[in-house]
C-alpha cells in the first residue's frame, strides 16, 4: 500500500513537472558600451531639431525572456560626454545653464517596472535622476533580437527605446521654451551575457 | 511684449535697468534715509534671476541655486543692518562674514583640486577687499562704489558671455544694469549714501565670479584684471574738479568711466584668450 502511494506521488509530481513550464530566472547582462547609443532630440527655436548624444554610458541588465516583467535595467550616463558636434555649444551644455557637469557628472536611469504590450514591445517604467532631481520616466521599448552575435561570439540581446522627458521637471529651465522643454530620447543598446 | 520680455538682451539690460530705477525710486520714497534705497539693486537682481533662471528649490541642488539664496539672505541682512544704522568696520565685518560663508557654501562641491582651492582663496581675498575696501558710510557718496559694482558685474558678465555660460552672463549683466539704475538716481545729484545693502550687491558680483570660475570652463583668471575698478573711487579726490554741483556731477561720471576701463580690459583679455565664438543656440 505504501509503495503504491509513493509510486503514485512520484508519478503525479513528474506529470506536474512535465506540464508546468520551467520558470527561468532573470539572466544578468552587461550593456555593451560599444553598442550603446544614448541620443536626444531638442527643438531649436522652432527652426529645426538638433540631435545630440552622450558618448559615454554604461549599464546592467537583468533579463528574463519568459517573464519580462521580472527584468530590470540600470544605466549611468556620463553627462560630460555630451556631444552636439559643436565644441562651444557642448561647452555651454556642460555649464550650469544645462547639465552642470561639474556638480552633476552622472545621470542615471533605474527601471521600476516593465510591462509587456506586444510580442516584442513593452513599456519600461523607471526613474531618471538628472541634476540631482529624480522623476519617473516611461520608455517604449522594442526587443530586437537575442542570440549569439556572429561578431563577438557572445550571447547578446538587443533593444531599442524611445521616450520624452521635460527638462524643466529636472530644474533645467534655461532657454525654455525657445529651446524646447520636451526632449525626445533615443536609446539603442546591446547587452552581453555577464 | 511677452516675446520682448523673453529676449536675453532685454533681460540683461533694459529690464533690470527699468526695474532698478523703479525699485530704488520706491524705496527712496518709502524710506527717506540715505541708504535703504540701495536695496533696490539687490531686489532687481533677485527679480531678474527669478524671471530668467527661475526661483531655485530649497535646499538648492546647484551652485546657481545657492547663489540666489545667498543673495536673498544677504539682501535681508543688508536691509536689516542699514535699517538699524550699522556702518564702518562693524558693517564690513558683517559683509565679510556673509560673503565668506556664501562663497564657501557655493564652492564646496568644486573643491576637488589644488587649483580650485587656490581659486577660492583668491576669491575670498577679493571678498575681503570688497567688504573692507568700501566700508559703508552713510555720509559718504554712493556713486563711486556703485560704479565699482557696475564695472565688476560688467566684467563678470562679459567674460561669462565669451566663456559660454549664458545664465551667469545674464545675471551679471543684469546686476550691472541694476547698478546703472541706482547711478541714474544719483546723477547729477548724489541722493544716497553707501550702506550694507550696497556692499552685499558687490558681494553678489563676487559670488557670480565664483560660479563662473569653479563651475564653467571659462578662464576666469582674466577677471583679476577688473579688480582696479574697486580703486576708482579713490581717484575721485585726485581729479581737478571744483566742489560744486557741476564738479560733483562730472566727478561721478569720470569715476564711472575710470571704473569701467579695467572691466573692458578684462573682457578684452577673455575675448582674445578664449576665442570670439559665442555659443549658438
Amino acid at each position: 500500500m505504501k509503495k503504491t502511494l509513493f509510486a503514485a506521488a512520484l508519478f503525479v509530481s513528474a506529470a506536474v513537472g512535465a506540464v508546468a513550464p520551467a520558470s527561468a530566472a532573470p539572466v544578468a547582462y552587461k550593456i555593451d558600451p560599444a553598442h550603446l547609443s544614448v541620443a536626444f532630440i531638442v527643438n531649436h527655436l522652432g527652426f529645426s531639431n538638433l540631435i545630440g548624444r552622450f558618448n559615454a554610458a554604461a549599464g546592467d541588465l537583468s533579463f528574463d525572456k519568459d517573464a519580462v516583467e521580472k527584468s530590470a535595467v540600470t544605466v549611468t550616463v556620463d553627462t560630460t560626454s555630451v556631444d552636439t558636434n559643436h565644441a562651444k555649444r557642448d561647452e555651454h551644455l556642460r555649464s550650469p545653464d544645462f547639465f552642470n557637469v561639474k556638480e552633476f557628472p552622472k545621470m542615471t536611469f533605474k527601471s521600476t517596472k516593465i510591462e509587456k504590450t506586444g510580442a516584442n514591445a513593452g513599456k519600461l517604467y523607471g526613474e531618471l535622476t538628472m541634476l540631482g532631481v529624480t522623476k519617473p520616466v516611461v520608455l517604449d521599448v522594442t526587443f530586437n533580437k537575442e542570440g549569439v552575435s556572429p561578431a563577438s561570439k557572445l550571447e547578446t540581446v538587443g533593444f531599442s527605446a524611445r521616450g520624452t522627458v521635460k527638462r524643466t521637471d529636472f530644474g533645467m529651465k534655461y532657454g525654455a521654451p525657445y529651446i524646447s522643454d520636451e526632449i525626445q530620447l533615443l536609446i539603442e543598446a546591446e547587452a552581453v551575457k555577464a | 511684449m511677452f516675446d520682448l520680455l523673453h529676449d536675453p538682451f532685454v533681460q540683461s539690460s533694459a529690464l533690470p535697468l527699468i526695474i532698478s530705477v523703479l525699485a530704488v525710486g520706491i524705496l527712496h520714497r518709502l524710506a527717506p534715509g540715505r541708504v535703504l534705497a540701495l536695496a533696490g539693486i539687490g531686489v532687481t537682481f533677485l527679480i531678474v534671476f527669478a524671471l530668467v533662471v527661475g526661483v531655485p528649490a530649497l535646499p538648492p541642488p546647484s551652485s546657481m541655486g545657492k547663489l540666489f539664496w545667498s543673495a536673498a539672505g544677504g539682501l535681508v541682512l543688508g536691509v536689516a543692518a542699514d535699517a538699524v544704522g550699522v556702518q564702518g568696520r562693524a558693517a564690513s565685518v558683517l559683509v565679510a562674514a556673509w560673503l565668506a560663508a556664501a562663497l564657501v557654501w557655493i564652492a564646496l562641491p568644486a573643491l576637488d583640486s589644488a587649483v580650485a582651492v587656490l581659486t577660492v582663496v583668491i576669491l575670498l581675498a577679493v571678498g575681503g577687499v570688497v567688504a573692507f575696501g568700501h566700508p559703508p558710510d552713510r555720509t559718504g557718496g554712493a556713486p563711486a562704489p556703485a560704479a565699482s559694482l557696475l564695472a565688476l558685474a560688467l566684467a563678470v558678465g562679459g567674460t561669462a558671455l565669451i566663456g559660454s555660460s549664458a545664465s551667469v552672463a545674464q545675471m551679471a549683466l543684469a546686476l550691472a544694469a541694476a547698478a546703472g539704475g541706482f547711478l541714474l538716481w544719483n546723477w547729477p545729484v548724489e541722493r544716497h549714501g553707501w550702506g550694507v545693502s550696497g556692499q552685499v550687491a558687490l558681494g553678489i558680483a563676487v559670488l557670480l565670479a565664483t560660479v563662473l570660475a569653479l563651475f564653467t570652463q571659462t578662464q576666469a583668471a582674466e577677471l583679476l584684471l577688473a579688480l582696479p575698478a574697486l580703486l576708482a573711487g579713490r581717484l575721485r579726490h585726485r581729479l581737478p574738479l571744483p566742489e560744486t554741483g557741476f564738479g560733483r556731477a562730472v566727478g561721478s561720471a569720470a569715476v564711472t568711466i575710470l571704473a569701467v576701463l579695467p572691466a573692458l580690459v578684462a573682457i578684452g583679455a577673455a575675448y582674445l584668450l578664449g576665442g570670439a565664438e559665442a555659443s549658438p543656440y
